[in-house]
């Protein structure tokens, strides 16, 4: 767990929306309920903050962006290296766009596509969006983590705190 | 030279499944068939299981509608048990598969077909996926994300989870419904009601414009069967079974769930894992029948609420007897979402459903039992042996899927005919084979009982066995 002393809140704050990812039954891609299982307690007293885990991301959640002022999208990461730890922007993809590799399903949906399909279908965008990930070493079945998602969490959870802090700040 | 093609693997499916296509000398299709390519396992591993698992375990077949599994699971176990639940956990119980039935509905029209229906067969394919409606026609993307979060949300309140509740149990339900969360449900309804009108509303004005797609989509006599109730109208949790024939015609009813294993039967092709039900008495593949929205609005004499009920007597305005081509299932689907819409403000209206008695109790009182409820794509039958200890010694699952499995073989065969000609399909034509399967909204986790992965593969395969030409899309 983080030792990093919280920010100070503010009187007003935005509303975060912290949207978890991943599978409990499959070692480490159950890294993002985990952590979402610990932001909820951390933010248990502050109604700003909300925090939702699937197994995965559909897109039904377009509304609950919609609803929210920022969102962090926790999930794993086959292509990070074991253990790192990665906090990026997100941006909307386009309906338009050329990109093929993007084929929204209803079974799995993406951060850039969910964010992408809640502008489109409630014409808003959280003013902020990011992602953070945690590089998975094993995808086998199991309910442990790997020594190196393990060893991970502590710097995950300090992460996902100061970006959530962030957002409630902005 | 004969020619095969195959479509592997078929999209917007729930599960993985290929299709191929048998070609002549002439180059004309000559036979298709809809493979199911998973395999079963949830009969097997739960034998030894005390029956009392068997809801919670059944349930894991499938994500989309578990609830179903839960509710004919605890019904075999209750069969078992020897006992009748009391009318409130009955009640509870046919609100959570209402409501687990429009999620279903919501997702199979508006997330697999509306791409298909809104932006059209012939669209790019690129786009034709849940965010080009949403950029298309947002309103009826709302209406959609709407709908399903209504029934999930219920699903949510009732069972304390969105999939795989576990409050359901054998001999009712474990908790009573609030006050409080009664009232939430009751303050969803008028948004639920808007949104599925202005979905029939838009639906209704493009159908017409798929007038060939009807005429070739599994648009063929067959016999129809769902479970009915004694008014006669649509019934999910209880009820009998009955059979119609392609004239409407009723073969046989009041087939209770005792009588499962003299009416039902499974047949096996080489070709799939999913197996095809047929009704005993006229044999395979005469027996064969389809199920769901469409089998349920062929049988009943009446929905039994009013909304749906003015919408109902349209639809049966498509035909003079049964609604023949599959490419209804689209419509009778949305009818079936305003159906239980109101259900669930009805059963709600009724002060006993904030009863407190909610669960019978009972130890093994028979050795064998047999459970049924309407899942969002047809009847289900969940068939247990027990020893005197409760253990399962043998399970059997008859799912919607593998009932609908002959009428699906037999429609893509008919749109392979019309389609695909000297040998070769576009991406136009490739599409609207996948769309006659996806108008069953197939469950092919369900259906073979597999730790699914989703989508399905078309080959074109020569009189020699030669394959000519394959599609596989992920």
């Amino acid at each position: 767990m983080s030792t990093e002393p919280a920010q100070p809140m503010r009187f007003e704050k935005a509303n975060c929306l912290v949207l978890a990812c991943g599978n409990t039954l499959r070692s480490d891609d159950g890294i993002g309920p985990r952590l979402a299982e610990w932001a909820a307690q951390r933010f248990r007293n502050d109604s700003n903050v909300r925090v939702v885990a699937r197994q995965q991301w559909t897109p039904d959640l377009a509304k609950d962006i919609a609803d929210a002022d920022s969102v962090l999208f926790v999930d794993s990461s086959v292509s990070s290296a074991p253990g790192h730890v990665r906090l990026t922007p997100v941006a909307p993809h386009s309906s338009n766009s050329a990109d093929a590799t993007s084929h929204p399903a209803t079974h799995h949906i993406d951060p850039p596509e969910l964010l992408g399909l809640t502008r489109e279908l409630y014409g808003s965008l959280s003013a902020h969006a990011m992602l953070l990930t945690v590089g998975a070493g094993s995808m086998e079945l199991g309910e442990t983590f790997s020594e190196s998602v393990e060893a991970a969490i502590p710097r995950a959870r300090g992460v996902l705190e100061k970006a959530v802090l962030r957002f409630l700040d902005n | 030279m004969s020619q095969t093609i195959t479509i592997d693997p078929v999209t917007r499916l729930e599960g993985h499944g290929k299709i191929t296509i048998q070609l002549n000398p002439q180059g004309e299709v000559e036979d298709a068939n809809f493979h199911v390519t998973q395999v079963r396992g949830f009969e097997r591993f739960t034998e030894g299981r005390p029956f009392y698992e068997m809801p919670g375990l059944m349930a894991r077949i499938c994500g989309i509608c578990p609830v179903s599994h839960l509710i004919a699971s605890a019904k075999a176990c209750e069969a078992i048990m020897s006992v009748h639940i009391p009318h409130t956990a009955a009640q509870l119980r046919r609100m959570l598969n209402l409501a687990q039935m429009v999620q279903s509905h919501a997702l199979s029209f508006f997330y697999l077909s509306s791409p298909d229906l809104l932006l059209g067969l012939d669209s790019d394919p690129v786009a034709r996926n849940i965010l080009g409606v949403a950029a298309a026609k947002p309103e009826l993307g709302r209406a959609g994300v709407g709908l399903r979060r209504f029934g999930q949300s219920i699903i949510e309140l009732l069972g304390n989870k969105r999939i795989h509740p576990g409050w359901v149990v054998p001999g009712g339900v474990t908790e009573p419904l609030s006050t409080e969360k009664r009232d939430k449900i009751l303050a969803m309804i008028p948004e639920a009601y808007a949104n599925i009108a202005l979905a029939l509303d838009a639906y209704k004005k493009i159908a017409n414009t798929f007038k060939a797609e009807i005429a070739v989509f599994a648009n063929f006599p067959s016999n129809y069967m769902s479970l009915i109730n004694e008014e006669e109208s649509i019934e999910f949790t209880d009820g009998a079974l009955r059979l119609i024939g392609p004239t409407g015609q009723t073969i046989e009813d009041g087939m209770t769930a005792t009588r499962f294993t003299e009416v039902i039967g499974e047949a096996v092709e080489p070709y799939s894992y999913t197996k095809f039900a047929y009704y005993k008495p006229l044999g395979y593949p005469d027996g064969s029948y389809r199920v769901g929205p469409l089998a349920r609005l062929n049988i009943v004499k009446s929905i039994g609420t009013p909304k749906a009920e003015k919408e109902f007597a349209e639809f049966k305005q498509l035909a003079a007897g049964p609604v023949e081509s599959s490419f209804h299932y689209h419509h009778a689907r949305l009818i079936e979402i305003l159906y239980g819409i109101e259900k669930i403000e009805e059963i709600l209206a009724d002060p006993r459903i904030l009863g407190k008695h909610v669960r019978a109790t009972a130890g093994v009182n028979r050795l064998e039992g047999v459970g049924q409820a309407e899942a969002p794509r047809g009847v289900l039958h969940h068939h247990y042996k027990v020893d005197d200890n409760g253990k399962i010694t043998w399970a059997n699952l008859v799912i919607a899927t593998g009932q609908n499995n002959k009428a699906m073989n037999l429609g893509v065969l008919q749109a392979a005919k019309h389609y695909v000609k000297d040998g070769k399909f576009t991406e136009g034509m490739l599409n609207r084979i996948e769309a006659v399967v996806r108008t069953f909204d197939p469950c092919l986790s369900c259906s073979t009982h597999a730790f699914g992965k989703m989508p399905l593969a078309v080959t074109l395969v020569s009189a020699q066995g030669e394959e000519l030409d394959r599609v596989v899309r992920d």
